[in-house]
Order: C-alpha cells, then structure tokens, then sequence
C-alpha cells in the first residue's frame, strides 16, 4: 500500500501525459508535491519497513536518498512547465517527455528502494531506456546521435552492471540459495562467501558499470556531451535522480565487497576516482558552457563521494551527497534562463535581471555557484573538511599514511584548480560582457527555492544526527 | 551436449563478428540464441527446473524468432544500410580475436576451483561478452550495434543459466521485460530519424 | 577379412568414388538450381574422353610440363595411403602425422603451380601466383587445426588419431572439437577450389585459380590433372569424415564402407548446398574467410589447452 503511494505521483503523471488537457500540466508539481507525504511517512516508520516482501525494503539509508530524489523530482516538474519558453518544442514531444519522465521516476524510485539486486537492475535500465527517449525529444542531429549514444553506452555500462550482479550470486548461491540477491542477506553472511575471487569480480565488474555510468575514468566526456545535447531538464535529472539511484547501489555493493575484502575495495575505488579527479579536473578547466561544466563538476562529486564513502567516511558521503543532489539540479535548472536565446557563454550570464523574480534568481544561482565549490556555509565544505578526516583517519589505521598524505595533497590540488576556474566563471558571469534582458518565471524561482531550502535544511542539527545515525 | 552448444555459440558469435551484411548477422544472432535457448533447455531438463525450461522456451521464441524477425522488419521499414563493413580489418580482428579469448579464459581460470559445475561457462561468457563489445565497437551503422547489445544480453543469459544453475525466475522476467522496453525505444529512436529527414 | 585386404579396399573404393563425388556435386548444384542434373557418371566419361585424346603440348613448353602432371597425382596418391581407417579393424599407417599429409599436399599443389609457371601463358602465371596466395594461407590453419585434432585424440599420427577418436570420443572437449570441425570444413573448401574461394565450372579470367593454371593442358596430361582434384577432394571429405565424423567403422566391415561412403556423400551434399548459397568471393577477401579458418583453429587449440573443454 506504502509503494503504492510512493509510485502513484510519477504514475499519474505517466498516465496523464496520455491526455492533451493544459490543465494536466498545471496539476502535475502538485501530485509530485504529494510524494513527500508518503515519504515523510516512511521516515516515521519503523526500520526496516518491508515495502514489498523481502524485494523492496525501505531502510535509514534508501529512505534519505529517496527523500531527496522526490526533492528534485518536484523541483523538475516545477521547472517543466516553463520549458517550452526557454527552447523550441513541440506540444507532442512534451507529453511524450513528461511520459518517459514518469517511467524513469518510476524506475529509479524502485532501484532506490530494492533490496534485490536483480529488482534494482531491472529498475535501472528501465530509468535507463526512458532516458534515451527524453533526449530524443531535442529536435536536432546532435540530440538524435547522442540519443543513440547514451542507449548504446548505457546499455553496455547496464549490461556489465548485471553480469557483475550474476557472478556476486554465482558466489554466495552455494550459501545463502535465492537469497543470494538481497542485499541484507548478502551483507549480513558477506565474510562466508565461500568464493572471495568470485564475488570480487563480479563486486568489480558492477561497480565498473555504475561507473561509466556516472561519467567516470574512461566516459567522461560522454555524459557531458548528452547532456549538452539534451535538453536541460533531463541534465538536472541524471545529476539528481539518475546518480542518486546508481550511487544507492554503489553503496550497497561497496558496503558488501567491504565486509568481503576492504582493502581490496579500497583500492579499486581509490586509484578509480583519482584518476577520474585528475583528468576531470582538466577537464572541467576547459570547459567552454553551462552544460558540460556543470556535467563534469557533477561527475567529479559523485567521485568524491565514492571516495569518501569508502574511506568509511559515511556521514561525509552522505552529506556531500544531498548536497550535490541539490546544487545541481538546481544548476541544471537555472541553465535553461542563463542560456536563454542559445547563448552559450559565460560572460554576462549572470547579468540583465530584473524584477523581484530576476534578483532572486541572480542571488540564488550565484549563491550555488559558490556553494558547489565548498565555500564554507554550503554543506558540501563540512563534509570534505570530514571525508578528508575520514581518508586520514583510515590511513592511520593502515600503514600507508605518507602515501595517503600524497594523495589528499594531489586531490586539493586538484580541487583548487577547479575551485579558481569557477570563482573566475563567477566572476566573468556577474561582472564581464553586456548585458541582455532575460525573462524568469516563477516557477524556476519556485524550483530554485525549493532547493535552496533542502540546502538549508541539511544544514540543521537534527539532519546532521540523523546523517549520523545511518553509518 | 551442453559443450557442443557452448561452442555452437561461441562459434555463431565469432561469425556474427566478420559478417558484413545485416540480413546475415540477423541470422547468425537469431541462432545464437537458439543454441542459447536449447542449452538452457538442455540444462533445465537436467536440473529438473520448470523456471529454466520456461525462460529457455522464451529466449527461443522471443530472441530467435520475434526479435530478429522485428529487427528486419524495421530496417525495411527504415531502410536502414545493409552493407556493414567492420571498421576493424579483418586481418587485425582476426589477431584481436583469439587474444581476448586468451585473455578471458586466463581471466576465468581462477574461478574454475569455486563454481561448482563447470567453470567452462563462466570463461565462454566473458569472453563473449567482450566480443559482443568488440561488435558494438567495429561498426559504425546502428543496426549492429543494435545486435552487438542484444547479444551481450545472451552472454548474459549464459552467464545466469550456466554459473548460476538459473536466475530467480522474477529477475527472468523482469530482463525479458526489458528487453521489449529496448526494442520499443529503438523503434522509436528510428521512427524519429525518418520524420526528421 | 584380412586387415590388409580391407585397407586396399577403402582405397580402391575412395579411387573409385573420387570423380562420382565432383559430378554429383555438379549435379545437386545443378538440380537446386532448376537446371536438368547431369549423369552422375559423368566423371567417369571425361576421364575415358580425355585419355582417347592426342595431347597438345605448347612449343614454349618444357620437360616440366610432361613431368609434373604424373608429381601433382603422386603425392597424392601416397596420401590415400596415410588416411584414417574407415573399418576398425583394417591395416592403418600410425605414425603419419599432420605435418606429412599438409606437406604432401603442398607438394602436389607446388608442382601444380609449376606447370602452370611452364605453360608460358599470361594465365598460367597469375593462378600460379594466387594458389601460392591462398595455399600460404591455407597451410598454418590446415597444421593448427589437424594438430589441435590429434591432441584430442591423443594421438599425432592422424591414422591413429582417427581410431582413436572413434574407439573413445572425447564428449568432454566437444566444444574444440566443433571449432576445429568449423576450421577444417572451411579448409576443405578453400583447398578444394569450392565456390567461396575458387568456382571449378567458370574460365572466366578475373576469378579462375585452378582453372587458369591448366588451361594449356589437354589429353592424358589433363587427365591426370582432373583426377588429381578428385582425389584430394576425396582426401579431405574422408580425412573430414575419419576425424570429425568419428561414428561407423566399428560396425560390421560393409556396414561400415557403407556409413563411410554415406559420409562423404553428405560432405559433398554440405559443400553443394553451401556452393548454391553463397556467391564467389573477391580474391583479396579470401584471406579473411582464411582468417576465420585460423581464429577457428587456434580457439579449438585454446578452448582445449585452457578450458579443457
């Protein structure tokens, strides 16, 4: 009955896409504004609360990155309304997104919530499938390649992520039978697993999938280009839900191949990232627009906190988490005004707002541009300042501190050159090129708040203790 | 048996690799999954599993008949190219080739001593999913990329029937189910293409 | 029977059935193909045409051309002698192995290719030079994949190695076995000068290999020529049928001839039919079909090392 609830709000809106009716659209922030009930219902509930037998099983964790998928799923159909005032599209093709924009919220809000590893696949590459259509609904060549693109890649990043969920069962069905695909029943005998080769490979094999598909070492560019090619609001959704769900996973995989082998673990996902971070903080460097900038700095936090979360720093992950899930959404969001008219340059961006609305919109936009480089009031500050704790914390338990030193030496590096090219984009966006007028409406102004506050409200004590509580 | 439709389908998917025409490949896919569905068959009658038996009926009727037939039909419906040349030579395919299926067969050696039943399956399931990868890479057309990704869904059939003694039959479904979804998305993908030229 | 009676008998019986083969391939070719069949005998009749003949011999010929038809049969014919029993219990030669036969092969086709260098016609020349092209390419694929038999079988004579396989089929190595199946039929066309590679029934001048290199040759000398590409078409169907359709020779001995006989019936029935499907290959595009001949022989080699499969 709970599930019901929780998938109703993405069904109606699947449902309603079927009927041409304007006032459809209108009613649909306030059904997405109806999953927070079902949600805030589930935090009150006690854990773990088995939503659909022993598949789907709400617990601290799944419920948290829930929360903040339906967050920015809201904030999304907010913005989806004044979509077709920023790019050109036909009454069609929108239904058709606000359709497959249901199937993948549907998808994902399954993968989130599955204790079973085949049913989180199966949610995936359904998210997956109906991504490729919402990129499809660009009408330009560019959009149409990259559709093909991201359903060939992610088919194959899907595919490796599956045959690594077949092997981690492989090894643990001799021990745990059909109950080799949960994931708490995995974790709990994790250190009986009676082949450690096996499951590791499959442990790696997965993890490789999820992966390519958050962008990492060898697609990095990949994303950035769909994205660019996509329209925007299909960018916030990859960065909050898309990532949200493939991170969900990665931190049950991950939470497994630890109790199985950490330092095994460890390194994988250590030497993974860092090589992510090198190249993509290059990368990010020369970024030209919006789109691909905020898509690398995107694939740069998510290796972060796959960084940290294997450090054993889970507070850290997971605060940087919701506050990457909503910067950059809401980063997403705000390119569909910066880039009003097919301006794809920086300077100036942030000029040209009038009205209570634009200044709102001017402040805010600047205010996350700032805090998506950890200046100190965003919550992203806190949880490197712990993550990096967490990092050093974990080499003194080994024997490799020096190198580890080296190491978080190499990542502030790195992050600082990404820390000056944004404060110079800033900086170029509020103060050089001239100035257009460009038109906010409220409902990005809404979006944009909503955000601004789960920002905020991660801030507070009570969050804090409850991030906590989950590691 | 099960060893000679092993091979049968390593055998049909190293074909698959230097075909050059669709139609062709459409061909060499369909029965590579026919030897799939009859090795899960095959097995399924051994192991007694009515799941198994039912998935291997299904992967017969749906990725040796439906799909291959469906595909078909959409690239005359699309008139899609029929001539695909690899992008790979032949002459460096055929070096590229056995070095993955060295690679993969070292690669699962290890696992031989921990899966009970025949490591064999794990080795030809790798390194068939990293041909199929290798057929998704040499051509530049859609359609084959297309067959690469469904085949690397047999690879992983295999890899679920073989190493596994068979998948939960809700995960079964539930990847048949996508399959279709996949198929629907590709229809659609093409279906833009044409009314946008 | 006495084993050695028995042994002279299957290669009376293959000498005999050499020409039968070609024609009636020709002739199922020719059914599928809507076209009335020609006699089964007619192999036969052209060799008894041919050897009623005055031969021909060109002025710039020289004493090679006399020689080398009777050296292109020769091997062989020595060959015959090395194949797999098809009766259990018939004398064999043991200690053959894959390299002897491949060699002896490569012989008969070498002076092949000088006869065709001696004719002095432009022709001649350039299907020598591309049967040296395709039976470079042939050769490693035909070694790897005889050898890669004989492992299974435990055996590097191939004659033992067909006794072997047929006493105690290795099921446990299946798989290799089909990939060194796949290779070898693959060899069998491309040596044979089968519709994929080579088409026996055209002169025309862009595609002809064999053809070419005897056009200049006539009467007995011609003769020789046809029945020497009959006999390594039955070679390789009986080396196909000893060593990869290991069933049959344990019955009673004319049981037996008669699988046997079957056997190579249905590797000449699968050569028509797969000639009828498929058309001629660019030559530059025959060393990819060779290529998958080679992948196929080293992964029977591999699946076998590695796997065990």
């Amino acid at each position: 009955m709970m599930l019901f609830w929780l998938l109703l709000p993405p069904l109606l809106m699947f449902v309603a896409s079927f009927s041409q009716n304007i006032w459809a659209r209108r009613l649909l922030p306030i059904s997405s504004f109806a999953v927070l009930i079902p949600v805030a219902i589930l935090f009150r509930l006690p854990k773990p609360y088995a939503l659909w037998r022993d598949y789907l099983v709400a617990d601290d964790l799944n419920t948290y990155i829930l929360l903040l998928a339906s967050v920015v799923g809201i904030g999304v159909t907010l913005a989806l309304l004044t979509l077709d005032r920023h790019v050109r599209i036909g009454q069609k093709a929108i239904y058709r997104f606000y359709r497959f924009f249901g199937l993948f919220w549907v998808g994902l809000s399954v993968s989130i919530l599955a204790n079973h590893m085949g049913i989180f696949w199966i949610g995936l590459e359904m998210a997956t499938l109906s991504t490729v259509y919402m990129i499809k609904t660009n009408h330009t060549p560019a959009a149409h390649k990259e559709a093909w693109n991201y359903m060939i890649v992610g088919a194959i990043a899907i595919s490796l992520v599956l045959f690594g969920i077949i092997l981690i069962y492989a090894s643990a069905k001799p021990l745990l039978g059909e109950k080799a695909m949960l994931f708490d029943a995995l974790l709990h005998s994790a250190h009986r697993i009676p082949s450690p080769f096996l499951f590791e490979m499959g442990f790696a094999l997965a993890a490789l999938g999820m992966f390519v598909k958050m962008g990492f070492f060898p697609m990095n560019l990949w994303l950035a280009h769909i994205e660019r090619a996509a329209f925007y609001p299909v960018a916030a959704l990859f960065s909050g839900i898309l990532e949200s769900g493939v991170m969900a996973g990665f931190f049950r995989f991950s939470q497994i191949a630890g109790t199985v082998n950490y330092d095994h673990l460890f390194l994988f996902v250590f030497v993974y990232t860092l090589l992510t971070l090198f190249i993509v903080a290059f990368l990010i460097f020369r970024a030209k627009d919006f789109m691909r900038l905020f898509s690398l700095s995107g694939v740069e936090h998510m290796a972060l906190i796959a960084l940290f979360w294997v450090s054993g720093g889970t507070f850290a992950a997971l605060l940087h988490f919701g506050a990457h899930a909503f910067l950059k959404p809401a980063l997403f969001l705000s390119t569909g005004v910066l880039e009003s008219g097919g301006r794809y340059r920086f300077a100036g961006a942030l000029r040209g707002y009038h009205g209570v609305r634009g200044k709102l919109f001017w402040f805010l936009v600047g205010l996350f541009m700032l805090a998506i480089v950890s200046l100190p009031p965003s919550p992203m500050f806190f949880s490197e300042l712990y993550g990096f704790g967490a990092m050093i914390d974990n080499a003194k338990a080994s024997h490799h501190l020096l190198a580890m030193l080296g190491a978080i030496t190499l990542l502030l590096v790195l992050l600082s050159v990404i820390f000056y090219r944004f404060v110079a984009i800033y900086q170029s966006m509020k103060y050089e090129g001239e100035e257009t007028t460009k038109i906010v409406y409220a409902s990005e102004v809404a979006a944009l708040a909503i955000f601004a506050l789960g920002l905020v409200a991660l801030l507070l004590p009570g969050t804090m203790a409850f991030l906590k509580s989950i590691g | 048996m099960v060893d000679f439709l092993i091979g049968l389908f390593l055998a049909t998917l190293i074909t698959a690799l230097f075909t050059t025409r669709l139609y062709r490949l459409l061909f060499w896919y369909a029965l590579n999954s026919l030897t799939l569905g009859l090795l899960a068959l095959t097995i399924g009658s051994r192991l007694h599993d009515r799941a198994m038996l039912l998935s291997g009926a299904l992967t017969i009727l749906l990725k040796a008949g439906v799909i291959p037939y469906i595909l078909k039909v959409l690239s005359r419906k699309f008139e899609l190219v029929r001539q695909i040349p690899p992008s790979i030579k032949t002459q460096y395919a055929i070096m590229l080739v056995p070095a993955i299926l060295v690679f993969t067969f070292y690669l699962a050696e290890p696992i031989s001593h921990m899966v009970q039943g025949n490591a064999n399956y794990v080795a030809v399931s790798i390194s068939s999913l990293f041909l199929s990868l290798l057929l998704m890479i040499e051509h530049r057309n859609v359609a084959p990329k297309i067959v690469g990704f469904l085949s690397m869904e047999n690879a992983l059939f295999l890899l679920g029937t073989t190493a596994t003694e068979g998948m939960p039959m809700l995960v079964e479904l539930g990847i048949f189910f996508d399959l279709l979804m996949a198929i629907v998305v590709i229809n659609l993908l093409l279906y833009r293409e044409e009314a946008q030229s | 029977m006495s084993a050695l009676l028995l042994y002279f008998l299957t290669i009376a019986l293959m000498v005999f059935l050499a020409p039968l083969l070609l024609s009636f391939i020709k002739g199922v070719k020719m059914w599928l193909l809507y076209k009335r069949p020609v006699s089964i005998t007619q192999g036969y009749r052209d060799f008894a045409k041919l050897l009623c003949k005055e031969s021909v011999i060109s002025r710039e010929a020289s004493a090679i051309t006399r020689v080398a038809p009777f050296l292109v049969l020769a091997p062989l014919v020595v060959v015959l002698f090395y194949l797999p029993p098809a009766v259990k219990g018939a004398y064999y030669v043991s200690f053959v192995d894959a390299f002897t036969i491949t060699g002896l092969l490569a012989l008969s086709t070498f002076f092949l290719m000088l006869l065709g260098l001696d004719s002095a016609s432009s022709f001649g020349g350039m299907g020598a030079s591309r049967e040296a092209f395709i039976s470079a390419l042939v050769e490693p694929a035909m070694v790897l994949t005889i050898f890669g038999v004989s492992m299974m079988a435990g055996d590097l004579g191939v004659g033992q190695a067909g006794v072997n396989l047929a006493e105690h089929f290795p099921s446990e190595h299946m798989a290799s076995f089909l990939f060194a199946a796949i290779s070898f039929f693959i060899l069998l066309i491309a040596e044979n000068g089968r519709i994929p590679v080579d088409n026996p029934e055209t002169h025309l001048e862009l595609t002809m290999v064999h053809e070419a290199m005897i056009l200049d040759i006539t009467g007995v000398y011609l003769a020789l020529i046809e029945s020497a590409a009959s006999l390594k078409f039955v070679i390789f169907a009986s080396l196909f049928a000893g060593l990869f359709l290991p069933f049959g020779p344990e019955l009673a001995w004319p049981l037996a001839l008669l699988v046997f006989v079957g056997k190579l019936f249905a590797v000449a029935l699968a050569v028509a039919l797969i000639e009828v499907n498929t058309a001629k290959l660019r030559l530059f595009k025959v060393p990819n079909l060779l290529g998958i001949a080679i992948v196929f022989a080293f992964l029977s080699l591999i699946t076998f090392y590695v796997l065990g499969a």
